[in-house]
């Protein structure tokens, strides 16, 4: 990681704490993670673990309806998203944020057509006349991959495909240039077949603008296929985090290495069947001491249920591996830098 | 149990306090009057308020507090009567139509939007021009017009969810039209439809006390709030009270319907929490955490 360039955006310990009509939940637990430019991180775990909340949280995007509490800092554009007046933080994600949903579907207003949507938001942060915002707006169209961008700019909704959509989805986030684009599991309502171009065009775009893109998914595939690095939540907590190559190749944290164990390899010759990992993940309305995995982890030892496990990095060159689990990395001998 | 308890304990039982008081008012009337409300003393007209009548006498000598009492058991039963008639027949037709769809639903809802064309009122007038002025004939003549809006908003429901993936699913695994439309639909449909019936209750009893107040509705001996406004309204100079107190009654209830309404209506929506709740939670939030902090230092340091 060269040092004189700064982070787009860099969550540092961030807590996030949600009170609802009956119950506290720590959504996020002291979470850290940051993007480069140019970089793409993935955000991997399961339903529940803070992907969503610890990147959208700092931004105000969160659910209606509760309470919600923020510590730590999340740095973007030099400013502190924490803390930040709700009229000020609105311009910060329009203009330095671009966010993809999982469902364009209900993204997208069905009352109005696509491309106007695009010119608004264009208009609005770029300050462009209308005349040149339309003309923005179906260039951005056929940046992503829209054919007859012309025909489809006075297109309603309900008139495209879902892949389509996801397109003028990207379309829009990228409307008013953001420096970081958030992906929240863009694949998850798509088709296999058209999982793969849209992240390829989340790819390529990233390539050509040169801006940091965080990929929120579940999808293994596609953090092999798009990601330069991973970080791996459980229950609100980073378990292991590091480049592509490491994490995937190389797991430390057992989570990690159950995640990939789960994932089925239909290509293996004696077709092993896919491991599960046993139980369930924590509840995370009661805070308690140790590892959170601890419950499910067949290396557990007594320790690990009232010790935090340190965030440790090992021997990697270039981009860090850290893991939360010093039993791993003590049984297995590796080395600690 | 406990959450449905707890949803009502979080209710605004202040505003909506008229509605109760009103409604155990009616159902006690006959013990909380002291005085028939119909009986007269011409011994004791125009009395102010006084330990013997608690609200004064009118003009006859009736005691007034006997006959708001009176009149809330009237309103409420009147009320009460409408509201169940207008529903069944509104959701059963509106429903119908929805559910059954084509022509059957073409004709049922031009029924439904002619009833909707003409104010609730203008028929109201109407049909006890025919029927002739009483309280049944009142009762009847409201039904009539308040049905269809119910009618209307069922149809909507209906149509609505016909199109939902779960009634798809329970045609695949083989229900019949009657099970899905008592199991799947009518939830949703009276789901709204009384929550929007506890708003409209007020405009009801508004609307008895208007029949009563031209001379329509409930007949002079029975004590009835709209005539205790037409009876008050000579004397409205020397004795506001008279139409006062009786109009007093009549904008709490109403206005306190409205609030039940919308507290239902919101009954869902889930809010943030606030105020005390909120500094406990995050008190023990904060005491939570330093006990895991303590336990974490304990355990490095061993």
């Amino acid at each position: 990681m060269t040092s004189q360039v700064e982070p787009l955006y860099a969550i540092n310990d961030l807590v996030i704490d949600l009170y609802a009509a009956t119950v506290s939940v720590r959504a996020v637990d002291g979470v850290s993670l940051h993007v480069m430019p140019g970089e793409t991180v993935a955000i991997v775990g399961e339903s529940g673990s803070g992907k969503t909340v610890s990147t959208l949280g700092p931004l105000g995007l969160l659910p209606e309806g509760v309470t919600v509490d923020v510590r730590g800092t999340a740095k973007a554009g030099g400013k502190d998203l924490v803390g930040m007046a709700s009229a000020r933080l609105s311009q910060m994600r329009g203009a330095y944020f671009g966010v993809i949903f999982q469902d364009p579907i209900s993204a997208l207003n069905p009352m109005l057509k696509v491309g106007p949507q695009l010119a608004e938001q264009a208009r609005r942060f770029c300050g462009l006349s209308h005349e040149a915002a339309r003309k923005e707006a179906v260039s951005l169209l056929a940046r992503s991959g829209i054919p007859d961008p012309e025909d489809r700019y006075n297109r309603y909704p309900h008139e495209m495909s879902g892949g389509m959509l996801q397109r003028a989805m990207i379309a829009l986030a990228l409307a008013a240039r953001p420096k970081v684009l958030i992906a929240d599991e863009p694949t998850t309502a798509l088709d296999a077949t058209v999982q793969a171009q849209i992240l390829e065009l989340i790819r390529q775009i990233q390539r050509d603008n040169d801006i940091g893109v965080i990929l929120i998914t579940h999808d293994i595939g596609a953090v092999a296929s798009v990601a330069d690095r991973v970080v791996v939540l459980y229950a609100g907590q980073v378990a292991e985090e590091g480049s592509v190559l490491d994490v995937l190749t190389s797991p430390v944290h057992p989570y990690t290495r159950g995640l990939l164990a789960s994932v089925p390899d239909f290509r293996a010759e004696d077709r092993v069947e896919a491991h599960e990992i046993p139980g369930l993940p924590p509840n995370q309305i009661k805070l308690e001491p140790g590892c959170r995995f601890a419950e499910r982890c067949e290396h557990v030892e007594p320790q690990c249920r009232v010790e935090r496990p340190p965030l440790r990095t090992i021997a990697a060159p270039g981009t860090p591996h850290r893991v939360a689990c010093p039993v791993v990395i003590r049984r297995e001998g590796i080395a600690v830098q | 149990m406990t959450s449905k308890l707890k949803q009502i304990k979080d209710w605004p039982w202040l505003v909506l306090s008229p509605v109760v008081i009103f409604v155990l008012i009616g159902i006690f009337a006959p013990w909380i009057m002291q005085y028939n409300p119909a009986a007269q003393n011409y011994d004791a007209t125009l009395q102010g308020p006084s330990w013997q009548h608690w609200f004064g006498t009118d003009y006859l000598g009736r005691d007034i507090f006997s006959r708001i009492v009176g009149g809330a058991r009237i309103s409420l039963v009147a009320m009460a009567i409408v509201l169940v008639a207008a529903l069944a027949i509104g959701v059963t037709i509106g429903s119908f139509a929805g559910y059954v769809g084509g022509r059957v639903e073409l004709v049922l809802i031009s029924v439904i939007d002619i009833a909707l064309a003409l104010p609730s009122l203008v028929i109201a007038l109407a049909l006890i021009g025919i029927l002739g002025t009483g309280y049944w004939s009142m009762i009847t003549a409201l039904t009539l017009a308040w049905w269809a809006n119910y009618a209307r908003m069922s149809r909507a429901v209906v149509t609505a969810e016909l199109q939902q993936p779960y009634i798809e699913a329970a045609r695949v695994m083989g229900a019949s039209h009657i099970w899905i439309f008592v199991r799947h639909i009518l939830p949703h449909v009276l789901g709204l439809v009384v929550v929007y019936a506890s708003a409209d209750a007020g405009a009801l009893v508004l609307a008895i006390a208007t029949l009563s107040f031209l001379g329509l509705g409930v007949a002079p001996p029975t004590p009835e709030w709209g005539q205790m406004l037409v009876d008050g309204m000579s004397y409205i100079e020397e004795y506001p009270r008279l139409v006062i107190l009786p109009g007093m009654a009549l904008t709490l209830v109403v206005v306190s319907f409205n609030l039940l309404g919308e507290a239902f209506a919101l009954q869902k929506v889930p809010r943030p929490v606030r105020g005390g709740l909120l500094r406990k939670r995050r008190r023990a939030r904060a005491e939570e955490e330093q006990a895991r902090q303590a336990a974490e230092r304990k355990a490095a340091s061993a």
